[in-house]
């Protein structure tokens, strides 16, 4: 026991990697213990891009994210939380309930494509926010972004220094892409089921977490 | 002081008889009366507004920057002009001050004029409203010595001593013993009795007045594409970048404006948050709206102007990079603010704020978004502030339990499609939870009354639905759990 632990210890250590991870990242607690679990370094990643795929909008993905959301706009010297393209209206004394601070949201209506016909605006105002370093957090909903605006958007996040959420229908799954972490989430009968698809260093499979009482 | 180089003419020394019509002519013809000419190397016009309310002393001195480069404000209600200079361009004394008359007149007032060797002398004798004109030093002090104390503006104690003495002019204060007059009223008021008399230099700011950046450019060809506009607009922006450095200062409206053959100038008008004196990132901004304007023929010339230049408070750089420790928004904050804006609307950048109300629809508004950080670099510049400014307190977290209400909420509620009397929405709804009456609004017309239900659809999506209390009963979907 003790040498386990002394191990344990050991392999904290900021200059040891193991196959199973790659470097430590900054990370924030999801707010779901047996989440934090299956993810790398326990958390969300402080910087990068993630996709939540949906099976269904409303299915429970806002909820997975509502108590990172709230740490995040609590924090002393918060920077922007943007919502990119919502397709409905955040409901705001809802979130202060959850304890998520207003005064650090911000919502940018963005039409998904632009009138020249060029890119999409709403993965333009996405990629704006996450490489401007002014967010700690950004969420896009964006119907069908290619491989290629991924991987810009991916960039775009980890010079920012923002953690990017991209969600997208549960159809795209099929699809390969280059966010760092990418999760499905569907009803199940206790909660809903989260699903990693991709984990750079974490574990894949699945895992039924309760949304009610979460949080705050 | 700055030596001004204008010589004095031989004879041009004169005390003009207090209203009385005069000219170059009678100028010339009197004759100090030891023949030496006796001549004070400035002239200055005092000018005091009775109602100091009525016009902005800036925009009076920027006009009155035509009769003499050095103007002066003597806040709150005053301006100095030295025209020694400029007397021969407005036909010596009478025709400059008419002439400045004129000029307050349009500008809507109706001041005291005063001309004396010495600033100070020239404001007080403003203030004092009487015809006033002394262009000869040495009379300076005997047309001073009947005006009363109080345009000087002293403390009221001061005066009130003084007149307990017995003296209550100008002249009797001069007549004072100096060692005494400094010891009993201090250097001060001494020092300002020199500046009067001309005995000591009076030194006087020179009002700067706010220019603005404007510059255009013909082009010897036809442009055609938008990409190329921002080529052709970089030695312009260049320039603006150069003046803005020069100056400190940075710019929150920029336009540029694009002229054609025949058709109206395209205008293309940049507003920002903070002041942008970074001529890349003013680019960048202009190039966004640029590429989305349409021009309705070849571009013949183009011309940047900018609005009125802001001074610039430049914070210093945190340690920490934004997001890491504890490293702020930064400056990046409003400039992505004003980056999405450019290119998406105004409106279509906005923050959320709640509001106090019941109704689920009037509990919360969009408003302008907030300030960069409650502290550090947030505060020093007022003007970035401006836009950001919070316009309500922010009430207390609403009462009811978090999982309550729904995360989502429609623009506006839906009606559902009924089946004997039950919700149906893609399929059959499972009731879930409790019901929650909000029956509220009668006091102004939007009266509601509304039973809300929690229920799953099919696909397991959490609902917030209501039932109207009236008649017909219609159910409304309302909200979405998120």
């Amino acid at each position: 026991m003790s040498v386990n632990s002394e191990l344990a210890r050991l392999l904290e250590h900021p200059g040891i990697w193991r196959g199973t991870s790659v470097a430590r990242t900054e990370t924030l607690p999801t707010g779901f213990g047996a989440l934090d679990e299956r993810l790398p370094d326990r958390g969300w990643p402080r910087s990068g891009l993630i996709e939540i795929l949906v099976s269904r909008f409303g299915v429970g993905e806002l909820t997975l994210l509502l108590p990172a959301l709230a740490a995040l706009t609590r924090r002393p010297m918060a920077r922007w939380c943007v919502w990119v393209a919502p397709p409905l209206e955040p409901f705001a004394p809802s979130l202060a309930a959850h304890g998520v601070v207003l005064e650090r949201l911000l919502v940018v209506r963005a039409p998904a494509a632009h009138k020249r016909g060029s890119p999409n605006g709403i993965l333009w105002a996405f990629e704006q926010s996450l490489g401007s370093g002014a967010c700690d957090l950004a969420m896009a909903w964006a119907k069908r972004p290619r491989t290629k605006e991924i991987r810009r958007l991916q960039l775009a996040a980890e010079r920012g220094r923002t953690l990017g959420v991209l969600f997208r229908p549960q159809q795209a799954a099929r699809e390969s892409s280059y966010a760092a972490l990418r999760m499905t989430i569907g009803p199940s009968a206790r909660g809903v089921r989260v699903t990693l698809l991709k984990s750079r260093g974490g574990v894949r499979g699945s895992v039924e977490l309760s949304l009610q009482g979460c949080g705050t | 002081m700055r030596p001004l180089t204008v010589q004095p003419m031989n004879d041009a020394v004169s005390e003009l008889p207090a209203g009385s019509p005069s000219s170059e002519a009678t100028l010339l013809r009197s004759v100090d009366a030891a023949g030496a000419p006796v001549d004070s190397p400035e002239l200055w016009i005092g000018v005091h507004i009775f109602d100091p309310g009525a016009v902005s002393l800036e925009r009076l001195a920027t006009s009155a920057q035509r009769f003499t480069p050095r103007v002066s404000l003597v806040a709150p209600d005053g301006l100095l002009l030295e025209v020694k200079g400029s007397l021969h361009l407005f036909n010596g004394t009478d025709g400059l001050i008419r002439a400045l008359a004129n000029e307050c007149g349009t500008a809507g007032i109706k001041p005291a004029i005063a001309l004396a060797p010495t600033p100070l002398a020239a404001m007080v004798a403003a203030r004092v409203g009487k015809p006033f004109i002394v262009t000869n030093a040495a009379q300076l002090v005997g047309r001073l010595s009947p005006l009363p104390l109080t345009p000087l503006r002293w403390p009221q104690d001061v005066v009130e001593r003084l007149a307990r003495m017995g003296v209550r002019t100008i002249g009797q204060a001069l007549r004072l013993p100096r060692a005494g007059f400094a010891r009993r009223f201090g250097p001060e008021h001494l020092a300002e009795l020199d500046r009067l008399t001309g005995r000591n230099a009076d030194l006087r700011h020179h009002f700067q007045p706010c220019e603005r950046f404007r510059r255009r450019r013909e082009l010897t060809y036809e442009l055609e594409n938008n990409e190329a506009l921002l080529a052709v607009l970089a030695p312009l922006l260049a320039d603006l970048g150069k003046f803005l450095r020069e100056r400190q200062c940075g710019v929150t409206e920029l336009e540029c404006r694009l002229r054609h053959r025949h058709a109206q100038p395209s205008r293309c008008i940049l507003r920002l948050a903070a002041p942008v004196a970074d001529v890349a990132r003013l680019t960048e901004l202009l190039g966004e709206r640029l590429s989305a304007l349409t021009l309705p023929e070849p571009v013949r010339s183009c011309e940047i102007r900018s609005g009125l230049p802001v001074r610039r408070v430049l914070a210093s750089n945190p340690l920490w990079q934004p997001g890491e420790y504890g490293g702020s928004g930064g400056p990046e904050a409003p400039e992505l603010i004003e980056r999405l804006r450019a290119r998406l609307g105004h409106e279509a950048v906005y923050g959320l704020q709640m509001l106090a109300g019941h109704r689920p629809e009037n509990a919360w508004s969009t408003r302008e978004p907030a300030a960069v950080n409650g502290s550090g670099a947030a505060n020093d510049s007022g003007s970035r502030l401006a836009l950001f400014r919070s316009t309500q307190a922010v009430p207390a977290p609403p009462p009811w339990p978090a999982f309550r209400r729904p995360l989502w909420l429609l623009h506006a509620p839906q009606q559902l499609e009924e089946i004997d009397g039950a919700p149906r929405r893609r399929g059959s709804l499972r009731f879930f939870g409790d019901v929650e009456r909000i029956e509220t609004g009668w006091w102004d017309g939007g009266d509601v009354g509304r039973d809300y239900y929690t229920v799953f659809d099919i696909y397991g999506v959490q609902l917030w639905i209501f039932r109207e209390r009236a008649e017909p009963h219609r159910w409304f979907l309302h909200g979405v759990f998120g």
